[in-house]
Formats: structure tokens, sequence, C-alpha cells
């Protein structure tokens, strides 16, 4: 093919996936899905919030009764205080000092959301797009997409419509929790809360850009889209478990490798204030969506619709 | 550029053991109206899928207007098809969606295509309706409209009339003669014969996934070759007819139809007048003339 020939074929290429991307998210804005994966994701966020900001006050209370009962000033009720959210905050980043630094500003409850959200975060996702591909192929809808488009495009497209919808979402429930924890905390400054925000914000993109390639992913496997749900979720409970072993093996343990593989493992470094053990982190999670997305690619490209 | 739109050479398609299409080879010149017959299981989706690049072949080969069906892109904006059993998304107006469609076919006013689309399957007021609340007609009906959008060289028709009341189904047939006459290539396949042989100039006949017989519809329905007279009344003389110029063989079928067959090359309305005066010279009454065989006829010969 001829250089002009290929840039053409490559820019219309571009311009089936910006149409699909396009009409694709008007469609799920627009669609009921859309407003009730909001409200559960909104809803399980306030519960999180709501328990820990509850068992935070209890815990915060029992200690003060306690050292009150044993004499102590305020001065040492406040060291107390914070000896016990430095534990906590050292328990959440693996008592990584620069983290600890980074994130110290930021309230313990906007935290353990955070790490809570992340450990839910995919199967949410899976639950928003495992249909988006074996929703077309099982009733052959996708038949009157591929008469007009390439099957690259088409699958480039919908996980495009489907990561901006995720970004747009994480953002709301983002910006909600930060305004929770502005309200609830004084000393969280505005501009600690811009900046983390963006931060945690950041975070949750680059997580979650990997699951919305490995449902686009299972969603290219199968027909039934019930079965691409299916299997997504095994694949989730596969790449916890291949955290959790490799993690428990140590070191030297024979399987310690195990925990490479799977997308978790890399989590930890998402908030981390040093741009290499974030740039490692980020560059793991791109590669997990590229393998997962050529995977799709390569699986819709040879089947039959 | 080739004078055919599609050639197939020894396409096979397997789905695991079962052999769906064995061995077809044909071709479908540009212009011409062609159909897909066959009875059901016979291979006219497989192929009807194959053509549009949905369904790979497992041997042999095809080209589609100059190219490979499965090659990424090269079929768009030339190829207008409407595929059997596939849904309309739901969650789209139809309007809407047809716009969505005909921007991704790069059409340069895509609003104004699919409005046009819609109003030559006359289906104007589902403009607005959803595409999960359109009827079974009228979701087939939107389905051909997004085949005609843009106006592609070669429409492919999967069964376009299944499930159309009579007088849709009309407005369908219409709309197949229209392209016919726009110089448009249209693959037609379908069940309803009598259909067919009113529209095509060309057929494949397939069945149990190998191809019986391909050809023009004169070829197929052998109107150049044969003829029967519908007799009312009096004695036919078998054996005089027989002995006339260019007849090759005359044999009574039941008890009122005259079959006649004419030696190959031969003008055909030369040889049924001399029948036909042969017969009024000898006092029968005819009721009618019809050339060839029905294609219903001759299709349940073949299969």
């Amino acid at each position: 093919m001829r250089d002009s020939a290929r840039f053409a074929h490559i820019l219309d290429g571009l311009k089936e996936t910006l149409v699909i991307w396009s009409a694709e998210l008007r469609r799920a804005v627009r669609s009921g899905r859309a407003v009730v994966l909001l409200g559960l994701y909104s809803m399980f966020s306030a519960l999180v919030l709501l328990v820990v900001g509850w068992l935070a006050s209890e815990i915060r209370s029992a200690v003060s009764k306690q050292l009150e009962t044993a004499g102590a000033d305020a001065n040492a009720t406040a060291q107390v205080g914070e000896e016990m959210r430095k534990g906590v905050l050292g328990f959440l980043t693996s008592n990584d000092t620069a983290m600890m630094e980074a994130l110290a500003q930021v309230p313990l409850e906007v935290l353990v959301v955070f790490k809570i959200t992340l450990f839910f975060l995919p199967a949410y996702v899976a639950l928003m797009g495992f249909d988006q591909l074996s929703g077309e192929v099982g009733p052959r809808s996708m038949r009157y997409l591929t008469v007009r488009a390439r099957r690259s495009s088409v699958l480039l497209g919908k996980f495009l419509s489907q990561a901006s919808l995720l970004v747009g979402l994480v953002l709301l429930i983002d910006l909600a929790i930060f305004i929770y924890a502005r309200i609830a905390n004084p000393d969280f400054g505005f501009a600690d809360v811009v900046l983390n925000l963006l931060k945690f914000w950041l975070a949750a993109i680059v997580f979650s850009l990997a699951y919305v390639s490995l449902t686009t992913l299972c969603s290219s496997l199968f027909r039934s889209p019930a079965v691409s749900l299916v299997f997504n979720f095994i694949l989730l409970f596969v790449f916890w478990l291949m955290d959790t072993i490799g993690r428990a093996s140590g070191d030297d343990g024979k399987l310690r490798f195990l925990r490479y593989l799977s997308p978790s493992y890399y989590a930890g470094d998402l908030l981390h204030p040093k741009l290499a053990e974030f740039g490692a982190s980020g560059a793991a999670y791109a590669g997990f969506a590229t393998v997962f997305l050529l995977g799709a690619y390569a699986v819709l490209r040879a089947r039959d619709l | 550029m080739s004078d055919l739109a599609i050639e197939l050479f020894g396409v096979s398609k397997r789905f695991g053991p079962k052999v769906a299409v064995n061995n077809v080879s044909f071709s479908v010149p540009r212009g011409a109206v062609f159909g897909l017959i066959g009875p059901n299981g016979a291979g006219k989706t497989t192929t009807f899928s194959m053509m549009c690049g949905y369904l790979y072949p497992s041997e042999g080969s095809l080209k589609v207007m100059d190219v490979d069906p499965a090659t990424p892109g090269a079929l768009k904006g030339r190829l207008g098809a409407l595929p059997q059993d596939a849904v309309l998304p739901p969650g789209w107006e139809t309007g809407a969606l047809l716009t969505y469609w005909a921007r991704l076919s790069g059409l340069a006013e895509p609003e104004r295509e699919a409005r046009e689309a819609l109003e030559q399957v006359g289906l104007m007021e589902a403009w607005k309706v959803q595409t999960q609340a359109l009827s079974h007609g009228m979701a087939k009906r939107a389905a051909m409209a997004q085949a005609l959008m843009g106006r592609p060289p070669l429409v492919l028709l999967d069964e376009p009339t299944a499930g159309l009341d009579p007088r849709i189904a009309a407005q369908v047939r219409q709309v197949i003669r229209d392209m016919k006459e726009k110089r448009q290539t249209v693959v037609v396949s379908s069940h309803n014969l009598q259909e067919l042989e009113e529209l095509c100039d060309a057929a494949a006949i397939l069945d149990k996934g190998s191809l019986a017989q391909a050809g023009t519809m004169s070829e197929l329905t052998g109107q150049g070759s044969e003829f029967r007279v519908q007799i009312a009344r009096g004695d036919v003389l078998i054996p005089e007819i027989a002995a006339l110029a260019d007849v090759t063989d005359a044999r009574m079928e039941g008890e009122s139809v005259l079959r006649v067959r004419i030696r190959g090359g031969v003008r055909p309305e030369e040889v049924i007048s001399r029948v036909v005066g042969h017969l009024l010279q000898h006092g029968v009454l005819i009721l009618g003339v019809s050339r060839g065989q029905r294609l219903e006829d001759r299709v349940l010969q073949l299969l």
C-alpha cells in the first residue's frame, strides 16, 4: 500500500472510531444503566465513608476517654491521636515514608474509601461494560456496524466510550468524597483538596483503564453477555488470588512471581509522590491495558460475526 | 474494474464438523439482480454472510467488488447489506440510529440520507420511534433502509420480504426494481420463488451446501428450450408435433398440458407459432401458452 493510501486508511479508521465513540457515549449517558451504576457507586462510596467515619470517630472518642481516665493532658491526647493516624496511614501505604508525607494532609476516611473502592472498581467496570461487544455479536447487530466500519474501529470506539463514561463517573464520585472531606475536616485546605482530588482521580483512571480493557477482552470472547460477565468476574477473582498468593509467598517463595502477573499488585504506588514509582505503576497498568486490548482485537478480528 | 460484482471460487464454510457450504463457485454480473435460492439449510445465509465479510470462508476465495470482503474497510461505501435475523440495537430512535450509521459510512449528509432511505421503504413515521418498539415488519424495513443509504453499487438482501404483509412486500420489490434501473447490483436471498423469478436476471440454486445450478433466469427456467400449451379441447397428435421443424420432443403432461422441447439456438417464437398453428389446424382449442418452466417447478425438479 502506498504511503498516502495508508495514511488515508488510518485517517478513515480514526474517523470511524470517533463516530462510534461519540454515538456510544451519548447512548450510554442517556441510558438508565449509567444512572443506576452512578447511584450504585455513589451509594457504595457513601456507605464506606459513613462506616469508616463512624469507626474513626468511635475509636478517637474511646481513646480520648481512656486517656482522660489515665489523667493525660490535651497535648498527650493529640499526640496519641496523631500516632494512631500515622499507624493507619503506614498500614495503608505499606509504611512508605514518602507516600506518608505526601498524603499527610488527606483525611484518613478519604484514603480508606479510595483503597476500598479500588478493590471494587473492577467489578463496577465489569458491570458497566460486559455487553459492549457480546451484546452486539449475540443478536448480530454488530453486522450493521462492520459493513461500514473496521472491526478495530468498532472495538476502539466502544472501549473509548466505556473509558470516557468511567472517567466522568469516577470524577463525580471523587468530587463528592473530597467535598465531604473538606466539610468534615476544616483543616483540609482548598489547595490540598484540588491537588489531591486530581491525584486520586488520575490514579483511579490509570487503574481502571486496564480493567476497562479486560472487560472489553471478556466481552469479545463470547456471544452471550451473561457468560462474558461471569468470565470477567472469574478473571478478577483469579487476578486477586494471584496477587494474594504471590504476596503470601514472601520474597523467597516459589509462587512469589504470581503477584507480578496481577494488575492489582501495582495499585500500591498509584498515589506515590515520586515520579519513578508512579510511572512504573502507571506503565504496568498501561501494559496490561495494551495486552488486553490487543487480545480483544485479535479475537474480534478472527471471529465470525 | 471487473464486469463481475461478486466472484466465488470453490468456497466452503465449516462450523466444526458441519459443512454449511461446500465448494461453491458462481459469479454475479454488475448491474444484475441475482437470486440465491434454496431450501432451509441450503447455505444461502452462510454464503450471503461470507459475501458481506461477516463470516470467513474455510476454503476457497471470494471477491466482492474486486476486493476480499475480509479486508478491513475494503467494502465501506460500496456495499449495503440487509442481514437476516440481525436485531436493530435497542436504545436508539430509528432516525438517530440511521443517521449514526450514515455518518459512519462517511456519507456527506447523514440525516438527509437517513430520511430518504426511510421514505423509500415507507417508514418515515418511525423516525422518532425507539428501535425496540418497532414491529417485526417495521424493523425489517428500517433494516432495509440502512442498506439503501448512500446508494451503494452493491446491495445484498437476505430474505427482504419475509414476514412482511403483501402491500409492504410489493413496495420492497419495487425498491429492488428501482435499484436495478439505477444499475445497482442486487443479490436477493429468498424462499419466495415467484418473487425471485419476477425480480431476478440470474440466480444460483443451492442445496445442502452445494451449488445445484447457476445461470440466467432464462437458462434456469428453460425459457429458450421448452414451452407448454394448455389444451381446452381436442385431440393432440403428438407424433406430428414431434416431427415439426426444430421440435426435439413433444409429450403430454397430464391430460391437458402439451410440453414441447425446442432445438438449441432456434428462436422460440417461430417454433411456438408453428406448433400452435398445427394445433389450430387440427381443431384443438387452446387456453394458453407459457415458455419454460416456472422457477418453482425447476427448483423442485433439481432438489
